[in-house]
């Protein structure tokens, strides 16, 4: 049961965690574009150039890496297993 | 305003460092003399300063049940008992499964007054006769002496190195949202208040003026 309650607890806090990431990292991105569209001033809409750039983003690896803040935890709990039962 | 403020952090971290170190590992060097088990009684306040029951038993809560605990020596001569509870999957997070184990370890590590073998324990929390209330074990290693060194605390570093990290984070996070979103709304009420204090003072200086008219004029 405790392990269940652990899980279940870790869960939340982790998807909130991961939810927040998630805007934030795409926030930073997208501001991103606007200062490079701003610099180089392509042949294209600003927002079209953001959009295009927020689409490639999203099938890229970088929005799969914030997946660590769940997996990061889990290896830390295994690790920890390990050093204190063990060793 | 601003006392309450101070008061309130001052006591906020005060806090927030007591329940660190009562939750953070640290260790002795320590000579094991013996280990028991106690039944204990868990309904009263101290409840909240031991763990529960060994990880693959029951977890319904009884009133009482057995503690295992080690008797140790320090180098000045005092005496430490740890108790010896598997934090499981709870809270704090050691992850500890095996108490029965570490008892064991104990008895092998104990040693006489003649015959001395120093060990560092890993533990957290506090012994107070009190409260009846014993530190953790987490685990033994065997050193040299009395004054072997312990080594630095490098998890305590890291932990509290991604803390204060964190913390600053958040606040700078925090001031960002706080200068962006909520200081114009604030200044319009503020700006709102302002007028209402100017209209209030002007009225006070009339009643003032009023009230002047009975006194004995200045000279």
């Amino acid at each position: 049961m405790a392990l269940i309650r652990l899980s279940a607890l870790g869960f939340i806090v982790l998807s909130v965690i991961y939810v927040l990431a998630s805007f934030y990292a795409r926030a930073t991105y997208r501001r991103k574009l606007g200062r490079e569209w701003d610099e180089e001033q392509p042949n294209i809409e600003r927002d079209e150039f953001v959009k295009q750039g927020l689409t490639d983003y999203d099938s890229s690896i970088r929005p799969k890496l914030i997946l660590g803040v769940y997996i990061v935890p889990i290896c830390v709990v295994i690790l920890m297993i390990y050093l204190t039962n063990f060793q | 305003m601003k006392y309450i403020r101070w008061g309130f952090w001052t006591l906020f971290w005060l806090l927030f460092a007591t329940f660190a170190h009562y939750t953070l590992p640290q260790n002795d060097i320590v000579r094991v003399t013996g280990s028991e088990v106690i039944r204990k009684d868990f309904s009263g306040f101290s409840r909240l300063f031991y763990a529960q029951p060994d990880a693959g038993d029951s977890d319904s809560e009884a009133i009482n049940r057995d503690l295992r605990l080690i008797n140790t020596t320090q180098a000045n001569g005092r005496v430490m008992v740890y108790r010896n509870e598997d934090t499981g999957w709870g809270w704090p997070p050691y992850f500890k499964f095996d108490s029965s184990n570490l008892q064991a370890e104990a008895s092998e590590f104990s040693s006489t007054r003649d015959q001395q073998l120093w060990v560092a324990v890993r533990h957290y929390g506090w012994r107070n006769p009190f409260l009846s209330i014993y530190p953790n074990a987490i685990a033994f290693r065997v050193v040299d002496g009395p004054n072997a060194s312990v080594g630095l605390p490098w998890f305590n570093i890291i932990f509290i190195t991604c803390f204060v990290g964190l913390v600053l984070g958040i606040q700078y996070q925090w001031r960002r949202f706080r200068s962006a979103r909520i200081d114009p709304i604030v200044e319009n009420v503020q700006d709102g208040f302002d007028a209402a204090g100017d209209a209030v003072s002007d009225h006070r200086s009339r009643v003032k003026r009023w009230l002047d008219t009975w006194r004995a004029p200045k000279r």
